[in-house]
């Protein structure tokens, strides 16, 4: 039986963002559908939606024209709809055999037919009886798949399945999905990755900030009209001058960086090399997960990784801790404010005082000293324009940007001369924004230099000089940025090749 | 259907008063304990928490017992704020009690004023040495302190039982399992006469006031803090996490072995096997119901002593075993745990009719 599937004019807004925006789509059974989009596109939230995680504020969704409620994960399942998440929902400890009976409905001996009834048919070999954690990736995410096939689902959902694949894998996984497919199965493919989807997929539809701004059929589309359509081609309204110029002295210089993880969700880096000029901004571009995060703490010493060289000012600082490379005039802005660059339990001023550097005089022979610490905080508070001045105020009852604004304060009123920052506008609104933006560009034009790892690739053309991409732990060729397009942004980005 | 939901905001106040509300469910807890048992719970509830401080010996038995309790849960205030697991204080003051005991019986036959400091200061040291061990391996070879700092117990308590039966045994003690009777000098000043209570309550006391300015007022205060919230934020900040969780290993182990030296040198006078009701077990217990605050400990302490002391008297009028101590102990913290959970998070039944008339 044919399968339809239609969302119908579904919103969700959160507070300070849109993450749907009148969401319109129709899928049918017999073709695979991508949906492509940058990060915080809007694709998870929408998945959310069909997976019954997250109820949307407004709009519909009709299986086969019957309006289905979803308001649990289980209401999916009972309407067919398999959900397969990037990350596994799989017990480690407990065998394969163990994690699919935890859910099923019949008995044991008839289960054990049935998975085996499937693993003959589509070829998979997984043994049943071992623990899952002695699984690769890819086993892993087949026993998620078998736990959607023993319900025949009608819609299969695959959420970045490919993220932690390695090449092979990915083959056989393309192989399977497309005998679903033929077989009636809905199948609907969240990506941002663009080759995928041209030689998987039959039509795509892509989102950017909450809206479906395309829908085609892929034999249509090439790597570069897919990757501008994802990255948008609005460029900002402030734009900064352009600001290299050849004679510069190097500020900041990084070689042979190289980083190995046994965790199979962090991203190894290989060989990374690349240097800074003084007033300039290097934009790093990328899919968050290529080695953002690991990259990050290298460069701010929270990773010290061997026979790394990381010179700044003239001085070798590869292996010095956050706080000693703090003294040499580094300042740092992470990605996650609420959990790193600031406690939301403590109070403002304490917050402050973790940016504790030699000339701040906050402790004195070891003793806290309240008064500068809370004089010093009132001065980020008013220069830095954060909607208060009670210093003694928890910074969980600071916005976002309030928040990231008292960090960038904090880390700015040293007057630094090279500030790594990392995703500072991610969750923000377009206030925040554009404060956040500015402030970014005034400290170029102080002759003081900015590395900028950023998702967002419209904030890296708006205030980058040169940009570079991050993909899979390797970086591409840093380019000065008045050569860049959203499109080879976009193409590098996507794991392509441009020249 | 039932739904837990982190609360988002915990009024400050209600967190210092859930103490209170765990120690009443404890006592009604008790007293249908005792109904169980057959006794009348009011008659025996006040035989187990009047009785023993009705009268002014009860009430310096109190203190005496509050004394170890408090300093060993100040020491391991420092570590649980900045998430160290030491649960082996009850080591800590043996090996404390063993170094400064040690000191004692060299000046066995010997007097003067600075003996009484020496060993003192030895059981200090000998707490922190021993604190250091989980510390260091937890440092350098990645160890979980919590296993070996708890195994490290029963290293001490063996190595103890040894001395007192081998080579340290009073030679003149028919064989019985202690060391010889410590001089006069080596002995805590008593505060009033016919009463237990010894000069170690200052100790405990100066090690409450200590343990604020340095909680509240210092750089390491303050690093222990941030470490305490969010280890993220304390790796990004740059502090020395290694120097730190040494330090914090040092001062806990050097309150549980004052506590330990303070036993020693006071009520008992001498080295033998059970030189400690698990005080540092019991301890644990103290500094989570003190709300890891140095004032709150005080409060805690003197509760969970009477909890001590009432078992002793219910053992003595009403032949229950003084177990029953630690049964309350463990009420204690079950219901502070228990009324903790449900102060982080709301408990929210769904109704399951709602739910099906939506299909």
């Amino acid at each position: 039986m044919a399968t339809d599937l239609r969302i119908s004019n579904i919103s969700k807004i959160y507070p300070g963002c849109i993450a749907n925006d009148n969401v319109s789509l129709q899928f049918k059974s017999g073709k695979i559908y991508a949906l492509l989009g940058e990060n915080g596109a809007g694709k998870s939230t929408l998945v959310k939606i069909l997976s019954g995680v997250v109820s949307p504020d407004n709009g519909e969704v009709f299986l086969n024209e019957k309006n289905l409620k979803l308001s649990s994960p289980l209401d999916a399942k009972k309407n067919k709809i398999g959900m397969v998440f990037q990350h596994f929902n799989l017990f480690e400890t407990l065998s394969v055999f163990e994690n699919l009976s935890i859910d099923a409905t019949e008995d044991n001996k008839s289960l054990r037919v049935r998975i085996n009834e499937i693993l003959k048919k589509y070829n998979f070999s997984i043994d049943l009886d071992v623990p899952v954690l002695n699984l690769s990736a890819g086993q892993k995410q087949k026993v998620e798949i078998i736990r959607c096939l023993l319900r025949s689902p009608k819609v299969l959902i695959m959420d970045e399945p490919t993220s932690v694949l390695t090449e092979q894998e990915t083959e056989e996984l393309f192989i399977s999905l497309k005998k679903f497919c033929d077989e009636g199965i809905l199948i609907i493919y969240i990506t941002h990755k663009l080759k995928e989807v041209l030689s998987l997929c039959d039509e795509v539809a892509v989102m950017r900030k909450g809206k479906v701004v395309s829908v085609s059929q892929t034999q249509n589309e090439r790597v570069e009209t897919l990757a501008n359509k994802m990255v948008g081609q609005k460029l900002a309204k402030i734009k900064k001058k352009i600001n290299i110029s050849k004679n510069k002295d190097e500020i900041f210089k990084v070689k042979h960086l190289n980083f190995y993880s046994d965790d199979p969700f962090e991203t190894n880096l290989v060989n990374l090399n690349f240097s800074v000029k003084k007033g300039e901004c290097l934009g790093i571009a990328g899919i968050s997960g290529n080695g953002q995060n690991e990259l990050f703490q290298i460069l701010s010493g929270e990773i010290i990784t061997p026979d790394t060289s990381i010179i700044f000012r003239n001085k070798e600082i590869a292996k010095l801790n956050p706080k000693q490379r703090r003294e040499y005039l580094m300042a740092f802005s992470p990605e996650d404010r609420i959990s790193q660059a600031a406690v939301p339990e403590l109070k403002i001023y304490e917050n402050v005082a973790l940016n504790n550097f030699k000339s701040s005089n906050f402790f004195e022979k070891g003793l806290v000293n309240e008064r500068k610490i809370k004089e010093h905080s009132k001065k980020i508070l008013s220069d830095f324009s954060v909607n208060t001045d009670n210093v003694e105020l928890k910074s969980q009852f600071l916005s976002g940007g309030n928040l990231q604004k008292l960090i960038l304060g904090r880390e700015l009123i040293t007057a630094p001369e090279l500030l790594i920052c990392y995703n500072p506008t991610w969750g923000l609104d377009v206030g925040a924004i554009n404060y956040i933006h500015e402030t970014l560009i005034k400290i170029n034009d102080q002759e003081k230099s900015t590395i900028l790892i950023s998702t967002d690739t419209e904030e890296l053309l708006k205030l980058s000089d040169r940009i570079a991409v991050i993909y899979k732990g390797k970086l591409s060729k840093i380019m000065p940025s008045e050569e860049v397009t959203p499109e080879k942004l976009g193409i590098l980005m996507g794991g392509g090749s441009i020249d | 259907m039932i739904k837990i939901e982190k609360r988002n905001d915990v009024p400050m106040a209600l967190y210092f008063f859930t103490p209170f509300i765990a120690i009443i469910l404890t006592i009604l807890g008790g007293g249908i304990i005792f109904y169980i048992l057959g006794f009348n719970p009011i008659e025996a509830l006040k035989f187990y928490f009047i009785t023993p401080i009705s009268n002014l010996y009860g009430f310096s038995e109190l203190l005496l017992k509050a004394t170890p309790l408090c300093l060993i849960a100040i020491g391991l205030s420092f570590c649980f704020k900045s998430n160290n697991w030491n649960i082996g204080a009850e080591g800590q003051l043996t090996f404390g009690a063993i170094v400064g005991g040690g000191v004692a019986l060299l000046f066995y036959n010997q007097e003067g004023f600075y003996i009484l400091p020496l060993v003192i200061l030895a059981g200090a040291i000998g707490g922190m040495i021993f604190a250091l061990i989980p510390a260091v391996l937890k440092t350098y070879f990645n160890t979980n302190e919590i296993l070996v700092s708890l195994m490290l117990v029963y290293v001490s308590k063996l190595l103890l039982d040894y001395l007192v039966v081998g080579p340290w045994s009073n030679p003149e003690g028919f064989n019985f399992p202690e060391t010889r009777q410590f001089s006069d000098s080596s002995r805590m000043p008593l505060l009033f006469e016919g009463l237990r209570i010894h000069a170690g309550i200052f100790l405990a006391l100066a090690a409450v006031m200590l343990s604020w300015f340095i909680l509240y007022k210092t750089y390491l205060g303050f690093q222990i803090k941030v470490s305490g919230l969010s280890l993220k934020t304390a790796k990004y900040a740059g502090f020395k996490g290694k120097t730190m969780i040494l330090v914090v290993f040092m001062i806990s182990g050097a309150c549980a072995g004052l506590a330990g030296v303070g036993e020693i040198t006071g009520p008992i006078g001498q080295l033998h096997r059970m030189i400690s009701p698990d005080y540092g077990f019991t301890a644990i217990i103290v500094a989570f119901l003190g709300r890891l605050n140095p004032f709150g400990i005080i409060f805690a302490s003197l509760v969970v002593a009477l909890t001590y002391l009432g078992a002793e008297t219910a053992q003595i009028f009403l032949q229950i075993p003084k177990y029953t101590g630690q049964v309350f102990q463990g009420m204690i913290l079950f219901f502070l745990l228990a009324s903790d959970y449900l102060l982080f998070f709301k408990v929210k039944i769904l109704s399951l009719k709602k739910n099906e008339l939506r299909h």
